[in-house]
Order: structure tokens, then C-alpha cells, then sequence
């Protein structure tokens, strides 16, 4: 069969075209993975704490809104670097920043947080005040911070928060306790204390008394407005950075965990790494198992006998203990799981071909060059491995969803590669940490769900192939 | 002679299997230096004990030195670490061949006992309760199914059976548990989410017993509806290919009523095969079920490599359990092959 032929009964059936569109879809977003994200993504990202400190934890994605009937707040992020105003007060320049905010939900938000970051002065540090405009025409200030000023020997100009940007809480910050507990008593006549309003500070900001008991508050929908003022000394005195996250109940496309990692990000780089490990484990396996396949069944004798035994050997022994205790031991790697499916992987091959080439051997096309003087290396790679290429190919195909469920599995039990984020390990964190007792569906199914996609588009590919490769499998639909 | 040669071969490779396991759990202990650093912190365990105990006899701390190294010296030798891998481990593999397990660090069986013997097997009952249940569960609807599917070939039953079974091999068994957990134990809250009894377990023998039907449903039904469908496909395509033969043709021929020749000549034949493909099935759930029994809290063999892997590791539970689900399966094997030969009288002649 040609192969334009080939690749046209592949497409006509329905798991042959399954698989094809499944597997274009896997490498187009394996491509963008590897143009977007940083190689060392794991390390850099996915295993760094700082990265996801401004998200929310353990929280569904953003469109699971849609299909509640009370909303959840969203995660709402503003990013300031050039000040939107400048003023000059008796004091020097006021920078200051205006970020609207229209709060719909009927909850208050999870957390409040602000970040600084590249604060340079020339002589005496500028002060940073926060202060929140409520829908009722309400304002107080909730965050006040004196940058540090000159150290003892120090000569400007002064950087502060350049390696470690400042962040902070609001919602446990001991100042911004007090700024709610005075706001409380002189608009609404409350007085509580401050065990009663730390840790719930966004409640009080985000809502007003509903007055059925003292601490009993409302959430107040609307139009807010976040105003930030750096007070600044000289001219050239700046804020580099600023960033205040009013922290949501849903976030992005697949929600987070509970270090607050972005499920969608690690999701995505699962899948080249997925790929890789089918890909390569089949790959390898198949190569030696087809090469010891047919040196065993054309050189035959001792060869054969040796080959047979050791292939019997090594088919028999259950892999998955051994995987545990050799990660185990070795310590988990990548490189040591492929390694492992690969020298457990082939004998089944080797088997199989071996009696495909017992009966290729014997016919009249191996026979006439084996008399013209072709070399038994000659014989076997130019004559003999291409009549049983399409089969091996097959075997390829079939050969990666095995690899990939290992992996999955072994990551599962904690042998994952740590710098390497996979769904297997996606799915441990998720088990290993309660969430799914928790009933954290957001971080257990898209993983699984991404494995036996991914494993499904090799089966689809390979029973596509299948007719292709073994011709008395073509018959017509019935 | 004729049943003697091929149980042989076969029972011999198993017994090679074992020994190429067991070789390779020796060479990688010792070519990585951790069986010495096993021992190492077993001996400074042991001497800092023994520090506190003579810290009330001798004051002087240059003899007190003086002691340790002596005691040490005498450890080190008593623990073989004086000598090289190459010879300790060898001897300690053939100590395990005994089911001489050693002893676990942190890990306790039930009762408090510390030895992973009696660990391990508190725990096989377990694990088999489970294994079998969905065994036996799997092979009767394989068997029914695919001696049925057989007959209709090409139906719409027969291509989803198919279609299913190809999934079935695409999805990860513990995935299945862990979506059955979250949707039947926490959202509608109809089964337990795991373990094996409730707490506090009901004392009376019938409750007891339904108990633990209640929590062993799940993981059942787990192990048994990602494998029926491959079951019943590989059963239904051995009998597929029988029924095809000549010799059946002849027995229709002949005008031997249907449920004869369905029975005596397809059935008989694909006998041997169906068996083997059960057995191995069986073989190879032995260590399918580390990962179901780690998702359902089910305390048999596989949860306890769970619970030996995670937190502090205990080397010595990793190695013993390795171990044994190596001989298990290779028991399993031996016996299959020996059920075989006796299945399929053909097997005496062509080997």
C-alpha cells in the first residue's frame, strides 16, 4: 500500500481520525508550551512559593460563576508602575494611583494584599499611604507605610525592595486591624475588637452591618476605588512598582492549588512532557525489541536461544514494584523512570517478531538475495526489518499510553521527578494533601482527565493503524 | 517425560525471574552505597542508645570515647558493614529467601510488632480479600461476555465492547477510585471514602461484616470496571478465533447440535488460553493494586508501600515488600504454567 494510500484508510476510520486530530491538537499545544514557557519551568516556577504568593488557594476556575447561583468574587489584580497623577504638595511630589473596582459578589473577598517594589529615594525616604473609596461615598485609609530610611553609612541614592519586593497581608496586618476597628466605631457606632476583626478584615471593608448581631455584615456591591499616594521628597524620588490583589473565590482557567499554583499553567506543560516520555520510552523500547526480534529469529542457534531466554526472563518480572524500589533508591528522575520501562519494555517485541522473521526467513525474496552474497547484516536491516515495519510501527503506537500511565502512576505514589511538574504529580499533590476529601474536583479530574486524553489519542492512533498494517483486518463496515 | 520437560522449562524460568529480581535489588542497594548507609544509621541509632545508657556508669568522657569506638568497632562487625556489599548482601538475600524479613523502622503491624513479617502478613490477607473478590467478579463477566460477543460479531454490542476495551487500557485504575471517591463518598456521600472499617469498627460479627462490604464495594467496583471490558474482549477474540477453525466447521457439519459444539469444540479448546490470560491477569494485579489500595486507604500490601515510601522512608519495608510481590507473582506464575501444561495436552508435545 502506498503511503498517500495509507494515510487515507487511516483517516477514513473513525478511531484513525480520532487519534490523528487528538494527536495534532496534543503537538500544537506541545509547541506552544515549548515557545512560551521557560525549559526549567519546574524549578523557576512551578516548585517557587513566590510565584504564586498573590493567588488565591484551593479555588475553582474562574467559569464555574457561570453555573453557580450566588458568584464567587473574581480575582482582581491592579499593577501600577508610572503614577497616574503627580502633585506637588508642601512636602514635595505626591505620586498617586486611582484603581476603580466594581464589586459585584455577594461575598467579600478572600484577602487583601499589596506589594512594593523598587522604592528610590535621593535623601529622605517618601512615605505610602492606601486608602479605600466605598460605594456609600465612605473612605478610610487602610495602609500606611514609611519606607526605611538611611542606614548608618549608607549614601544615597537609597534602594529599598529592589531584590525582595515588600508584601503585605492586609487582611492579618495589625495596622490595618486598628485603621477598621476606628472606621467601624466612628461610621457605624460598632466597637469590637481586634480578635474579632483579624483575619476578616476584607468582610468589614467590603460590606456594611446588617444589624442582626454586632459582627454580622452584609457585603456592599459597587463601584470602589483603591487609591494609592507615595508622598515623595525630591523630584526624582520614584515607586517602581506597586500591586494590590484583592484576592477572588475563583481563578483562571483551571482554578489553583492549594500553594495557589495555577492549575492551567501546570496542566499545559504536562503535555509535552507527556509526549516525551511516550514518545521516547516506545521509541527505545520498540528499537531494541525489533533489533533483538529479528537477530533472533534470522541468525537462529545459540544466539536465538540466548535471546529467548533472557526476553522470557525479563517479560515475567512485575515492573511496578521494581520502578518503586529502583526510584526508590536511586532517587526519582525522569531519566531513571524511561530508563526502567525501556529495559522491562521490549521483550514482548522480541518475541512477537521473532516468529514474524522465523516464517519472513524462509521466503523466496530473503532466499534469492541471501544467494546473491548480500551480508547477514544487509539481510536483516534491508530485506527483512522493512516487510515488518508497518507492524512495528503499530507496536510504537501502542507502546505510549503503557509508558505514559506508568509514569502517571509512579508520580501518583510520590516518585515523580521534582523538577518536571506532571499530572501524576499534579494529582498527588492534590491527593497527598486531602484535597480530594475536601472535594477539590478543579485539581483531580483535569489531570486524569489530561492522561487518559492523551493515552486515548495513541490507542485511537493505534487501531487506526491497525487495519492499515494487518490487511486481513480490512473488511468492509457491516 | 512429555509433562515433565515443558513444566521444567517453565517452572525454571520463573525461578530465573526471581533470581534476575533478587540481583537486581542486591546490585542496586549495593552499587548505590545505601545498604551501607542503611547500616551506618542503624549502628549510630544503636551507640547513641547505648551513650545514655552508660552515661550513668562512666563519668570519665576521654572513657567513655574510649567504650563507643570499641563498641562501635564491635557493631560494625556484627552488622557485616566491615565487610564489602559483594559478600553481606548476597548472605542477606538468602536470609530473605528464608521470609527472615528483618525489621521495620517506624512502620508497626497492628498489634505493635515491629517485625516485617508479621507485618506483611497481617496485610496479604487483605490485600487478596480485594484482589480475588474482583478477580473472580472479572473473570465470570469475561467469560459469559466473550463466549456471548463471540456469536455476534460485528453488532453494535460487539464494536462498543471493542471500543470500551480500548479505553479501558487508556485509563489509570486509581484515577477511576479517586473520581469514584469524589463524586460517590464526598458529594453524594454513599459509600465510605476508605479504609476497611468504619471507626469505631462494630464489634458483632454480622454488622462487622457488612461493614466491610461497604468499604470494599468501591475499590471492587473500581478494579473490576476498568478491567472487564479488556476481559471480555480478549475472551470473546480467543473464541472468535477457534470457532473460525475447520474442525468446528466439521462438528456443524456433522450435525451436532449448537450448544455441543459451542461447549466441546469451541469452548474446550480455548480453555488453555482463556485460563492463561486470567491467570495473568491475576499475576499482574498483584502490583496493580499498590496504587487502588493507596487511593482507598485499604490496608493490604499495596497501601503499605505507600506508607513505607511516603514521609520517612522504611528502607527495609521497601526492600522486604519488593521482595515479596516478586515471589508472589512469581508463585502465581509457576502455578498457572503447571495448570497449563495439565489444560492443554498439545503443550506436552510441541515443546
Amino acid at each position: 500500500m502506498s503511503r498517500a494510500n495509507a494515510l487515507r484508510v487511516l483517516l477514513r476510520s473513525g478511531p484513525g481520525f480520532g487519534g490523528v486530530s487528538l494527536l495534532c491538537l496534543l503537538i500544537l499545544v506541545a509547541l506552544y508550551v515549548l515557545l512560551v514557557f521557560p525549559l526549567d519551568f519546574g524549578e523557576s516556577q512551578w516548585s517557587n512559593p513566590v510565584v504564586w504568593v498573590d493567588n488565591p488557594k484551593a479555588v475553582p476556575p474562574a467559569w464555574t460563576n457561570t453555573l453557580r447561583r450566588e458568584a464567587r468574587p473574581p480575582h482582581r489584580i491592579f499593577e501600577g508602575a508610572e503614577p497616574h497623577t503627580v502633585q506637588m504638595a508642601r512636602s514635595g511630589p505626591v505620586h498617586s494611583w486611582r484603581f476603580p473596582l466594581t464589586y459585584a459578589s455577594s461575598h467579600p473577598p478572600t484577602f487583601l494584599a499589596v506589594t512594593l517594589a523598587d522604592v528610590k529615594y535621593e535623601e529622605r525616604p517618601p512615605l505610602v499611604l492606601i486608602s479605600l473609596k466605598r460605594p456609600d461615598g465612605k473612605q478610610l485609609r487602610i495602609y500606611r507605610h514609611a519606607v526605611r530610611g538611611p542606614r548608618e553609612g549608607e549614601s544615597g541614592p537609597f534602594l529599598r525592595y529592589g531584590q525582595t519586593p515588600l508584601r503585605v497581608q492586609l487582611s492579618t496586618d495589625e495596622a490595618t486591624v486598628t485603621a477598621v476597628q476606628n472606621f467601624l466605631a466612628d461610621e457605624f457606632d460598632l466597637r469590637l475588637d481586634g480578635a474579632q476583626i483579624g483575619g476578616r478584615v476584607d468582610r468589614f471593608l467590603f460590606g456594611v452591618p446588617t444589624g442582626d448581631s454586632e459582627a454580622a455584615f452584609a457585603p456592599l456591591t459597587g463601584d470602589y476605588e483603591i487609591i494609592v499616594q507615595a508622598a515623595m521628597r525630591e523630584e526624582g524620588d520614584s515607586v517602581g512598582k506597586i500591586r494590590f490583589v484583592v484576592g477572588g473565590a475563583v481563578f483562571g482557567l483551571m482554578g489553583t492549588d492549594s500553594l495557589g499554583r495555577d492549575l492551567a499553567r501546570g496542566l499545559l506543560f504536562g503535555v509535552p512532557v507527556a509526549l516525551f516520555i511516550g514518545v521516547i520510552a516506545a521509541l527505545l523500547s520498540t528499537a531494541i525489541g525489533t533489533s533483538l526480534g529479528i537477530a533472533s529469529g534470522y541468525l537462529g542457534g545459540r544466539a536465538d536461544i540466548t535471546i529467548q531466554r533472557i526476553s522470557d526472563i525479563v517479560a515475567n518480572v512485575p515492573v511496578l514494584p521494581l520502578l518503586i524500589f529502583m526510584l526508590f533508591i536511586v532517587g526519582p528522575s525522569l531519566w531513571m523512570i524511561i530508563f526502567i520501562l525501556v529495559i522491562f519494555g521490549w521483550p514482548g517485541l522480541t518475541i512477537q517478531i521473532r516468529s514474524m522473521v522465523l516464517h519472513l526467513r524462509t521466503n523466496q525474496l530473503v532466499e534469492a538475495i541471501q544467494s546473491l552474497g548480500a551480508s547477514r547484516r544487509r539481510v536483516m536491516f534491508r530485506h527483512i526489518l522493512p516487510q515488518i515495519t508497518p507492524y512495528v510501527f503499530a507496536q510504537l503506537i501502542f507502546g505510549a499510553p503503557a509508558a505514559i500511565l506508568s509514569e502517571a502512576g509512579l508520580s501518583f505514589l510520590g516518585l515523580g521527578d521534582p523538577s518536571i511538574p506532571t499530572w501524576g504529580q499534579i494529582l498527588e499533590a492534590g491527593f497527598r494533601t486531602g484535597g480530594i476529601y475536601l472535594g477539590y474536583w478543579w485539581w483531580i479530574v483535569p489531570p486524569g482527565l489530561c492522561i487518559v486524553l492523551t493515552a486515548l489519542t495513541f490507542m485511537l492512533l493505534g487501531l487506526g493503524i491497525e487495519p492499515v498494517v494487518n490487511p486481513r483486518l480490512r473488511r468492509s463496515p457491516p | 517425560m512429555s509433562l515433565f520437560r515443558p513444566l521444567l522449562v517453565r517452572s525454571l524460568t520463573m525461578v530465573g525471574v526471581f533470581f534476575v529480581v533478587l540481583l537486581m535489588l542486591v546490585l542496586t542497594l549495593g552499587l548505590t552505597g545505601f545498604s551501607d548507609r542503611i547500616l551506618a544509621a542503624t549502628i549510630g541509632e544503636q551507640l547513641r542508645a547505648e551513650r545514655t545508657a552508660l552515661a550513668e556508669t562512666i563519668r570519665d568522657p576521654d572513657e567513655m570515647e574510649k567504650v563507643l569506638e570499641k563498641r562501635r568497632e564491635e557493631l560494625e562487625i556484627f552488622y557485616g558493614l566491615r565487610t564489602p556489599w559483594y559478600y553481606r548482601l548476597p548472605r542477606t538475600a538468602l536470609r530473605v529467601l528464608t521470609l527472615d524479613l528483618g525489621e521495620a523502622r517506624s512502620l508497626r503491624s497492628f498489634d505493635g510488632s515491629n517485625r516485617v513479617f508479621d507485618i506483611v502478613t497481617e496485610r496479604v490477607p487483605n490485600s487478596m480479600l480485594l484482589l480475588t473478590t474482583s478477580f473472580v467478579i472479572t473473570a465470570i463477566i469475561g467469560v459469559i461476555g466473550g463466549s456471548y460477543l463471540a456469536t455476534r460479531q460485528g453488532s453494535w454490542l460487539d464494536r462498543f465492547v471493542s471500543g470500551f476495551a480500548a479505553v479501558s487500557f487508556a485509563i489509570p485504575t486509581w484515577w477511576i477510585g479517586i473520581l469514584f471517591i469524589l463524586v460517590l463518598s464526598i458529594q453524594l456521600r454513599i459509600l465510605p471514602s476508605g479504609g476497611m472499617y468504619s471507626t469505631p469498627p462494630p464489634t458483632e460479627p454480622l454488622p462487622r461484616f457488612f461493614d466491610l462490604v461497604s468499604h470494599a464495594l468501591l475499590p471492587v467496583i473500581t478494579l473490576v470496571l476498568v478491567s472487564f471490558g479488556p476481559s471480555i474482549y480478549s475472551i470473546r477474540t480467543i473464541t472468535l478465533n477457534i470457532a473460525q477453525e475447520d474442525h468446528v466447521k466439521i462438528a456443524r457439519a456433522k450435525g451436532l447440535p449448537e450448544s455441543r459444539v459451542r461447549l466441546r469444540h469451541i469452548l474446550r479448546v480455548a480453555a488453555p488460553p482463556i485460563v492463561t490470560g486470567l491467570m495473568f491477569g491475576l499475576a499482574g494485579s498483584v502490583s496493580g493494586s499498590i496504587l487502588v489500595e493507596t487511593v482507598f486507604n485499604w490496608q493490604g500490601m499495596g497501601r503499605l508501600y505507600y506508607d513505607a515510601l511516603a514521609g520517612t522512608p522504611d528502607e527495609n519495608v521497601i526492600v522486604a515488600l519488593t521482595f515479596i510481590f516478586t515471589l508472589m507473582y512469581v508463585l502465581i506464575r509457576i502455578v498457572l504454567e503447571v495448570l497449563y501444561v495439565f489444560l492443554d495436552p498439545r503443550v506436552r508435545y510441541t515443546d
